[in-house]
């Protein structure tokens, strides 16, 4: 089926940042999730947890609280005194205004969705009406000595509560002035004298509020009487949760063998080692050559990179942040890199939601956060803007993904929602448009030759669609038509990335997290009752047998997490891991709590 | 109180009714008058006040009627098909059958139904419905398959619910059952499939139905001569979707399984069912009524000359054929009495009317453990228990209401409520019913388990520890008390679940043998080790004794799955501890040699686990061990009857000490060996490496 030498790199240092607070959106079933470093990411729970969408972080930004509002709306709050909102379709931020409260802690919308609330570390509580287009500052209320760390609605509307260090406040909305202060206890059984701060509150329909607190206690008040009712001390531990990205911060360069890794402030760029000697399944081959780091290049000021890319001739490499495009090229002496900035780059090329280079290095391609997409001819040290193809008119989604053909003919582009958009380069105009599926679009790669594009979606299914006949392909109809393996399906991570192998046009390579797989379309498809992963080489069966139960899906397990794996060259692949225990190492240890011994 | 009349024969003109019976009796737009279709070619029109013919029509020689004649309620104009497919339209007025009206159809018919208020509907044998009209308007129009190949429709009824007409017909295909409900005004037809529980063998013999504003109750008589009742919700959760229904069991054992001739089974009232058949295979067939909310036997009248199993039921008359003739009993339903209940009213009984002696009384609910009380405050209200179940029964059969799970809160509340008003009051199937219906939590209803541990109904209590996920320590522990000190006698009586016990005294006398061969060590622990004591030279003596104390399980199995309901419930320990100090000494020594006893069975195999479905984990095991012995130990310490589970604890102990020692000094060496291992696994940072796929 094939042989090949992988590089098997681990040494991608890659920490995902931890998770600050999360906000469910019942209608959409969506997830945001804000991170330590700033990012907001999110995930869609009916398509297979797929992350959607996401927001780059800012160093000057802690997001501490997140909350949908009417309409599907997304703000954010954090300890720079901001509120913000997301546009969730041209994926930036739409404005951000100061609360003029200081550091903002905790924020709540009402449970009409048409007021703000937000908890300062002025101790002020700040109400804001939601207008379609921005939100409006209306009143303050009753100004509290320590910082608002939990704010909660009434369900009816007309009352809140506020956690603060040491106490609760009851809110009147109406009049805005606070009508109970319930003191909380800070020592709970001898344990703790230090500040008890209210983390969290709950506001029942009944009138019930319920808080917990930093000495590890929940406990129930009555917000009528401002009297406490119950407390339980409970044990209280950390949760720390780790989600490796979906996102693509891996590019590699086939012809110099390198690869860029993308980190939040920074990026790495590496050379493969190699190898002269050869051997069997499974051998670990001695190198002649190690891995070099090439180069580590620091981004300036505090956005965090959206993305980047090297080009495949390994002389280019761009990155954006939300308001700059940069563009290198590297020279290459012998052992030394020299890196210059390509200098004056035009205004629109601002933001960057995706950047892919042509397979010739000849062309850049950029997704801007307008919708439109840029294509730049570039030679020798300098670049020309060739055309821009703007998003269809009424539509401002912004394209997060995009591949172009070997031969730099044909040009596709996926947003979020709506169909896979594919244009003529040469002629520079939409080709045609791949019908909208129900899931979102997690990879995609045009083949050499055929230009048939092979489009991966977050249940798991995997189209192909044939960009010159505009249709899907027989092969592809035939997979529709008798479908995946249900253990295919069942797979809980998307597939990251597609790619191709120059000498054999049947075969698709495709990894995600935890697989990687070769599909030969010449060979029969799996039905439910075959075996769909064999994890034994074929040793002592005949090639009858062999042959007959030999099926298009052949798939390896060896690698994971497997972060990204493409091929280099016919016989060579490159597969980067990021060992799961590598990162437990740098969390905090879990809290152990002894049993018995009363 | 209902009563069967003096019978009266209809005729004495002897019905050409084949083996197979009459066709039909049919009602007439006149009260009293009854269309009689008999097998052949005749249609007779009877006034039963009268007790003679008004009238009679009749085929041609060679055509046979083939579908009972009904009346048109709407014109008084009277509907027969004959041949299958000829439809005659005719009414009183008209002599000749073959000169009146006649309409040729394209598909066979099964039968013509007409109640009083709407159209007639036309059955056709595939399956489809026709309005009268509409077939009139176009005789020949196309008609539909609606049922399968080889199934065929056994029975069917029309009603009218709040002005929407409603048929309901029931199919047989291979032994199955099918019942399809046709709303008639939106044209839903649904399909249910009858599933005929564990008797599968058994045919249904005949069906009736009644309806009420929900539910049509569809009864059958099955060949095994018990009635069973299908609750058939009139509008359908989804119609798109094949649905199951299941049968209860109405009444046991009214007819005789093996009767030569047929029965039949047809509903009177809401409470009533008359059911035609012989209650022992020799005796003669009977016409009994039961009431089957109190599933008692009100009347029954034998008919010697035989029947045709075929019976109708209009108005206040039953007909049957008995022997070659039409016979007509008249049936009443007196509002009943208290004290008629109590037998001081005198009822005027008929000479030919007794009750059969041979019939039991089903009125005394089944096993409630609670002893027969015999005043009449009892009875109510056992009887007004028995009606709260059946109507809950009624409700669980339709679970789709958005606001089931408050419906069920409030049902509990409200039952609780007046079981703490009225102490005899204990509704207990019912509310075992609601607890297992998942919805039910502590919370909820509080009052519930405190009401069982009042009521000590340790089933109960069993069934709430394993629904419940959110029971109090302290409720836990009284369970707990319960568990312990109730007596064996009375366990013996309760039903408790014992799916989470294996039947451990098959196995004990095995083990003992293999033990007495081998001396295996359990899991390190062997219970006649004496290496290190010296402080039981009592058990140096008799180390058999030993074995076969610890061997046998020290309490019964009703109370061994009793206790492990307990194991099962979750716990915090800051809670129990002050609880558990509560229990009696020689109550935690009882459940600490069930638990060392546990133990030992775990120790039995490799995996450190117990036979059976449900059983406790060995965690499970342990910690209750060391929260017992946490909260008890200078009680149980003082107890000399105690003593020897202490050393054997205190052994437990210390073999377990030495056994974690052992497996601490082989986990190093593992470490090391593992440590060999990743070096060579271990490709570093960055390796190339070789793969082929298959």
């Amino acid at each position: 089926m094939g042989e090949f030498k992988v590089h098997r790199v681990r040494f991608f240092n890659y920490v995902p940042s931890g998770i600050r607070c999360v906000a469910y959106n019942n209608q959409s079933n969506r997830l945001a999730v804000s991170r330590t470093d700033g990012t907001v990411e999110i995930y869609n729970l009916s398509a297979n947890y797929f992350q959607e969408k996401f927001f780059p972080g800012h160093e000057s930004r802690a997001t501490e609280a997140l909350c949908w509002a009417e309409g599907q709306r997304l703000f954010s709050a954090g300890l720079n005194g901001e509120i913000m909102e997301y546009d969730l379709q041209a994926l930036n931020i739409k404005y951000a205004m100061d609360a003029f409260g200081g550091p903002i802690w905790s924020m709540a919308a009402s449970p009409s969705g048409s007021q703000l609330l937000v908890g300062c570390e002025d101790g002020s509580v700040k109400l804001f009406q939601i207008t379609p287009d921005k939100i409006q500052f209306e009143r303050n209320f009753d100004r509290q000595k320590s910082r608002i760390l939990s704010l909660s609605w009434h369900p009816s509307g007309t009352h809140i509560a506020a956690g603060s260090i040491d106490y609760i406040s009851v809110f009147d909305v109406k009049s805005g002035s606070a009508v109970h202060k319930m003191i909380v206890d800070r020592q709970y059984m001898g344990v703790s004298k230090r500040k008890c701060i209210v983390w969290g509150v709950a506001f029942l329909s009944d009138g019930t509020i319920i808080s917990v607190d930093s000495a590890g206690k929940v406990q129930f008040w009555d917000s009528a009487t401002g009297t406490l009712v119950k407390s339980h001390l409970i044990a209280n531990a950390d949760v720390q949760s780790i989600a490796v990205a979906d996102r693509c911060l891996i590019s590699c360069s086939k012809k110099r063998q390198l690869l860029l890794f993308q980190f939040a402030h920074h990026l790495e760029l590496w050379r493969l080692g190699s190898t002269v000697a050869t051997g069997k399944n499974g051998d670990t081959l001695p190198l002649s050559k190690n891995a070099d780091h090439l180069l580590h290049l620091k981004t300036k000021g505090p956005e965090n990179i959206i993305c980047s890319c090297i080009s495949p001739c390994g002389s280019w490499i761009a990155y954006s942040t939300v308001s700059r495009f940069f563009l290198y090229r590297l020279n290459y002496e012998h052992d030394n890199i020299s890196l210059k900035r390509v200098s004056k780059m035009p205004a629109f090329l601002r933001s960057a939601l995706q950047i892919l280079f042509s397979e010739d290095s000849t062309k850049l391609f950029v997704a801007s956060n307008q919708g439109a997409l840029h294509i730049v001819q570039l030679s020798g040290g300098s670049f020309k803007h060739l055309h821009a193809f703007q998003p269809q008119s009424g539509t401002v989604e912004a394209m997060c993904l995009l591949a172009v053909s070997p031969d730099g003919n044909w040009l596709a582009a996926s947003g979020t929602s709506a169909g896979v958009h594919v244009y003529n380069v040469k002629q520079l105009k939409l080709h045609c448009t791949v019908p909208a599926y129900n899931f979102p679009v997690t990879a995609m790669a045009i083949a050499p030759n055929t230009n048939n594009l092979v489009i991966a979606h977050s249940d798991q299914q995997v189209f192909e669609y044939s960009i010159p006949d505009k249709q899907y392909t027989d092969w592809s109809r035939t997979v529709q038509k008798q479908g995946f393996h249900h253990l295919w399906l069942q797979r809980d991570t998307p597939i990251t990335h597609i790619s191709f192998h120059p000498k054999r046009p049947m075969h698709i390579l495709l990894h995600d997290a935890y697989m990687f797989c070769i599909i030969d379309k010449s060979l029969p498809l799996p039905n439910d009752k075959t075996l769909l992963y064999n994890p034994f080489p074929p040793t002592n069966e005949s090639d009858v047998i062999r042959r007959r139960t030999a099926h298009a899906f052949k798939i390896s397990k060896i690698y994971k997490p497997l972060l990204f794996m493409d091929l280099l060259d016919e016989r060579t692949l490159v597969a980067v891991e990021r060992p799961l225990d590598d990162i437990i190492a740098q969390l905090p240890p879990p809290i152990k709590k002894k049993k018995f011994g009363t | 109180m209902a009563a069967l009349e003096e019978e009266f024969t209809l005729s004495s003109v002897v019905l050409s009714a084949g083996p197979e019976g009459l066709l039909g009796v049919e009602q007439s737009d006149k009260t009293d008058q009854f269309l009689v279709t008999d097998s052949g070619r005749t249609v007779i029109l009877y006034k039963v006040s009268d007790q003679k013919p008004l009238g009679s029509w009749s085929v041609k020689q060679g055509q046979i009627i083939t579908c009972p004649a009904v009346c048109n309620f709407q014109t008084g104009e009277y509907v027969v098909v004959h041949d299958n497919k000829v439809l005659r339209i005719w009414n009183n007025e008209d002599v000749n059958l073959d000169k009146v009206f006649k309409a040729t159809l394209s598909a066979e018919v099964y039968r013509i139904l007409s109640v009083q208020g709407t159209e007639p509907l036309v059955l056709f044998k595939e399956g489809a419905v026709r309005g009268l009209e509409a077939l009139l308007a176009d005789p020949q129009q196309k008609i539909e398959t609606v049922i399968s190949d080889e199934e065929v429709i056994k029975w069917t009824k029309f009603f009218v619910v709040f002005r929407h007409p409603v048929l309901i017909f029931i199919t047989e295909k291979h032994g199955n059952y099918f019942a399809y409900v046709q709303m008639f005004n939106s044209r839903i037809l649904t399909k249910y499939t009858l599933l005929l529980g564990q008797d599968e063998n058994s045919v249904i013999k005949s069906f009736t139905a009644s309806v009420d504003r929900k539910f049509i109750s569809l009864m059958s008589l099955s060949s095994d001569g018990c009635i069973y009742e299908t609750l058939i919700p009139i509008r359908p959760a989804d119609p798109e979707k094949n649905q199951s229904l299941v049968k209860s069991l109405l009444l046991k054992a009214v007819v005789s399984g093996n009767a030569r001739n047929g029965v039949a089974l047809t509903a009177l009232d809401q409470d009533h069912v008359a059911v035609l058949g012989s209650p022992l295979a020799a005796s003669k067939e009977c016409l009994s009524v039961w009431n089957i909310k109190f599933q008692t036997l009100q009347t029954s009248k034998e008919l010697p000359q035989g029947t045709s199993g075929q019976l109708w039921y209009y108005g206040e008359h039953l007909f049957m054929l008995h022997g070659k003739s039409l016979t007509v009993i008249p049936y009443k339903c007196e509002v009943s009495s208290l004290a008629g209940a109590l037998g001081k009213l005198k009822h005027s009984q008929d000479p030919g009317t007794h009750v059969v002696s041979h019939f039991v009384n089903w009125e005394t609910p089944q096993g409630c453990g609670l002893g027969f009380q015999n005043s009449e405050q009892s009875r109510r209200i056992k009887d007004s228990e028995k009606h709260i179940e059946v109507e809950v029964r009624k409700f669980l059969a339709l679970k789709q209401t958005p606001d089931f799970h408050t419906v069920i809160g409030d049902t509990v509340t409200g039952l609780l409520e007046r079981c703490k008003a009225e102490p005899s009051f204990y509704p207990r199937n019912c509310l075992m019913q609601l607890i297992q219906t998942h919805v039910l939590s502590y919370s909820l209803c509080p009052d519930l388990m405190e009401i069982a541990l009042k009521k000590k109904d340790v089933q109960l209590l069993q069934l709430c520890l394993q629904q419940f996920p959110d029971i109090p320590e302290s409720v836990t522990c009284a369970c707990l008390k319960i568990f312990l000190s109730i007596g064996d006698d009375s366990l013996q009586e309760t039903d408790v679940n014992m799916e989470s016990v294996f039947d451990y005294s098959i196995n004990s006398v095995h083990d003992e043998k293999m033990e007495e061969q081998t001396e295996i060590l359990q899991n390190g622990f062997n219970p006649e080790e004496d290496k290190c004591n010296n402080c039981d030279q009592e058990l140096n003596k008799k180390p058999q004794d030993e074995t076969k104390e610890s061997t046998s399980c020290p309490v019964v199995q009703k109370r061994a799955a009793l206790l492990n309901a307990i194991l099962h419930s979750a716990y915090s320990e800051t809670f129990l501890l002050p609880h558990l100090k509560d229990i009696p000494a020689q109550h935690i020594t009882l459940f600490l040699k069930y638990l060392y006893f546990l133990y030992l069975k775990c120790s039995e195999n490799a995996t450190m686990t117990l036979p059976g479905i449900h059983p406790p984990t060995l965690n499970q095991i342990m910690d209750w061990i060391c929260l017992l012995l946490d909260a008890n130990f200078t009680v149980v310490v003082m107890m000399p009857e105690a003593k020897r589970l202490l050393i054997n604890l205190y052994k437990l102990v210390k073999s377990q000490i030495s056994v974690y020692s052992e497996l601490n000094k082989i986990e190093v060496s593992f470490r090391e060996l593992q440590k060999l291992n990743q070096e060579k696994n271990n490709r570093g940072l960055y390796s190339i490496e070789v793969l082929e796929l298959f």
